[in-house]
C-alpha cells in the first residue's frame, strides 16, 4: 500500500501556477526521486504535501488518511518529516536544541535523548558542536544537522529537499549514504534533487517534473538510462 | 546621597517601564509586529484594578489582608490583560499575518484608539486617584536616603516576574517552541510545533506581565487616566528599542537605563527636559549601535 498518495495536486503563489495536476506515489520503505530544472515545482511539491503552501485542487493521503487543507504542524504529528529547502534550521538555537525541537512531540524524555544520540551517531560531527549555535555551522554541517532535526521526530516518510545543493563532494557522500540507510530503518524517502545522477542511483523510482507537471516516471535506474533524462538533467547526449 | 538616591528612584521607576517594555519586545520578537496598542492594553488593566479595588473592598491598612488583595490585583489584571491581548491577536492580527507588514501595524493603532475610548468610557475623562493601599514608609533608618514599602511592592513584583519569564523562556518547551518560531515560523511548524498556539501564549504573556505593571503603576504613582497608556507605552517601547527590540534581557536593561535617565535629568537638569533627552540618548544610541544595546547583529550564515 502506498503511505503517500499525491493525486492531481495543483498549487501556486499568487498569479503562478507553479504545480499544475502532479500525481505522485510513495510506497512503504521506498525512496522515491524527484528532479527536474529550478523552478520545475520540486519545492512546491514538498511544501503543498505538508500544508505549507495550501493546495488549490487535488488531494493528499498519508497512509490512506487524506491530509488536504490539515495545518503543518499537525501533519508533521502525523509522522511526515521535512529537511526544507535552504536547510532552516534555527541560526540562534544550538545544536543541541535544535536537534530536540526535532523531537518537539516527544514527551519522554528518555526516548528524545535516545533519539538524538542516534542522530548524533549517524554525523557524529554534529555530536561534537552540540552547545554551539546553528548559525555558526558549516553549510555541510547545517545540512546535517536539518536532516538529523527530522530524523528525531522519527518519521515515517521523510520528504528531502535538495540535500546536496552547494555542498563538497565528500559531504554529499556522507549525506547519501545515510539517506540510502533509511530504507532499511522502514522509512520511505521523497528525494527533491538536482543532482540527478545521485538521485536515480539511490530511488527506486523516480519522476520527472517539468514546469509543474510530471512528464515521465520510471523505476530509478531505467530514468538513469533513458535518453531524454540523460540529454536534460545527466549533461549528456 | 542625594545622587544615589536619584539613582534608586530610577532603577524602581525602570522596573516599571521594563515590565512594559517586555510586552512590545516579545510580541515584536514573535511576529515582528510592534503592538501600538500595549500601552492602552495596560491602561485598561489600571481601570480594572481601580474597580476592582472597590469591588473586593480592599483597603489600606498595611496587613495581611492588604497585601493578599494586592496580590489577588495582580493576578485578576494579568489575567485580564493578558485574555485582551490573545483575543486581539485572534480578531485582529491573526487573519493579517501574511499581510504586508504595515497593515497589522496600522491595526494596532486602531485597536490603541479603540481601548483608549473604552478606557474614556470606563474612567471618564478626568484623572482618576488610585487608593494608596500601600504606604510610603520609609524601610531605611536613614533620613537622607528614602526606600519605602512601595519600591519595595515594585521589586516585590517585578523581580519574580521576570525571573520566572527567563527561567520560562530559556528552560521549557513552550520557551524552546517560542524561540524557534520567532526564528523561522515555517521550520518549527514543519518540526510539529502549533505555531498560532505559541503565538497566542505569546501575546499572553506579555499581556499578563502588563497587567501586573498596571497595578503596580496605580499603587506607585496613584493617579491613572484614559491617557496614561500613550506616554508610558512610549517610554517603554523606546526601551524595548533602547535594549535592542526582540530581545528580553534588553527589555529589562532598555527599561532600567530609562529610568535611571528619566530620574537623573529630572532631578539635575529639570522635569521638563526629561523627554526630550530620553529621546536624544535613543537616538545617539541607535546611530551607533542601531541594534539597540543588546540586540543581535543580523550576520547570519547562508
Amino acid at each position: 500500500m502506498a503511505i503517500l498518495e499525491v493525486r492531481d495536486l495543483s498549487a501556486g503563489y499568487g498569479p503562478i501556477r507553479a504545480l499544475d495536476g502532479v500525481s505522485i506515489d510513495v510506497g512503504e520503505g521506498e525512496t522515491v526521486a524527484i528532479i527536474g530544472a529550478n523552478g520545475a515545482g520540486k519545492t512546491t511539491l514538498l511544501m503543498a504535501i505538508v500544508g505549507v503552501v495550501p493546495a488549490r485542487s487535488g488531494s493528499v493521503a498519508f497512509q490512506g488518511r487524506p491530509i488536504t487543507g490539515l495545518p503543518t504542524h499537525v501533519v508533521s504529528r502525523m509522522g511526515i518529516g521535512h529537511a526544507p529547502e535552504g536547510r532552516r534550521i534555527f541560526p540562534r538555537l544550538s545544536v543541541r536544541e535544535n536537534l530536540e525541537l526535532g523531537g518537539f512531540t516527544q514527551t519522554d524524555r528518555q526516548a528524545l535523548k535516545r533519539d538524538i544520540d542516534e542522530a548524533c551517531g549517524m554525523f557524529p560531527v554534529l555530536g561534537e558542536r552540540m552547545a554551539q549555535m546553528g548559525g555558526t555551522l558549516s553549510g555541510g554541517e547545517q545540512q546535517m544537522l536539518a536532516l538529523a532535526r527530522a530524523l528525531v521526530g522519527r518519521p515515517k516518510l521523510l520528504l528531502l529537499d535538495e540535500p546536496s545543493l552547494g555542498l563538497a563532494p565528500l559531504i554529499v557522500e556522507r549525506i547519501f549514504d545515510v539517506i540510502g540507510s533509511l530504507a532499511k530503518r522502514g522509512i520511505s524517502v521523497v528525494l527533491v534533487e538536482q543532482n540527478a545522477r545521485a538521485a536515480l542511483r539511490l530511488a527506486d523510482r523516480g519522476y520527472v517534473l517539468e514546469t509543474g507537471r510530471v512528464t515521465l516516471t520510471g523505476p530509478g535506474a531505467e530514468l538513469a538510462h533513458d535518453r531524454r533524462v540523460r540529454e536534460a538533467y545527466l549533461g549528456e547526449g | 546621597m542625594f545622587f544615589l538616591q536619584q539613582c534608586l528612584i530610577g532603577l524602581t521607576n525602570g522596573a516599571l517601564v521594563a515590565l512594559v517594555a517586555l510586552g512590545y519586545t516579545m510580541v515584536y520578537g514573535i511576529i515582528g509586529l510592534i503592538n501600538f496598542a500595549h500601552g492602552d492594553l495596560i491602561m485598561l488593566g489600571a481601570c480594572l484594578a481601580l474597580t476592582l479595588v472597590g469591588a473586593l473592598g480592599i483597603a489600606a491598612g498595611g496587613g495581611a489582608a492588604t497585601w493578599a488583595g494586592v496580590a489577588a490585583l495582580v493576578l485578576l489584571c494579568g489575567l485580564f490583560c493578558g485574555g485582551l491581548n490573545v483575543a486581539v491577536d485572534r480578531i485582529v492580527y491573526k487573519p493579517l499575518r501574511n499581510a504586508p507588514k504595515l497593515a497589522p501595524l496600522v491595526s494596532a493603532i486602531g485597536v490603541s484608539f479603540i481601548f483608549m475610548n473604552a478606557g474614556l468610557f470606563w474612567l471618564g475623562p478626568a484623572d482618576r486617584s488610585f487608593p494608596d493601599l500601600v504606604p510610603s514608609t520609609n524601610l531605611l533608618a536613614h533620613d537622607g536616603l528614602q526606600f519605602t514599602l512601595k519600591d519595595l511592592l515594585v521589586v516585590l513584583v517585578v523581580v519574580p516576574l521576570m525571573v520566572g519569564l527567563s527561567l520560562l523562556v530559556r528552560t521549557t518547551r513552550l520557551g524552546k517552541a517560542m524561540r524557534a518560531v520567532s526564528q523561522d515560523p515555517v521550520a518549527a511548524a514543519l518540526v510539529g510545533v502549533d505555531v498560532d498556539r505559541v503565538i497566542a501564549a505569546t501575546f499572553f504573556i506579555g499581556g499578563f506581565l502588563g497587567g501586573a505593571a498596571s497595578v503596580i503603576y496605580g499603587l506607585y504613582i496613584n493617579t491613572i487616566g484614559f491617557q496614561m497608556g500613550f506616554q508610558n507605552g512610549l517610554y517603554a517601547f523606546t526601551a524595548a528599542v533602547l535594549g535592542g527590540i526582540g530581545s528580553i534581557p534588553g527589555a529589562v536593561l532598555g527599561g532600567l537605563v530609562i529610568g535611571l535617565v528619566r530620574a537623573l535629568s529630572s532631578a539635575y537638569v529639570g522635569e521638563r527636559w526629561t523627554g526630550a533627552i530620553v529621546f536624544a540618548i535613543l537616538i545617539v544610541i541607535l546611530v551607533f549601535r542601531p541594534e539597540g544595546l543588546l540586540g543581535r547583529r543580523t550576520r547570519e550564515k547562508v
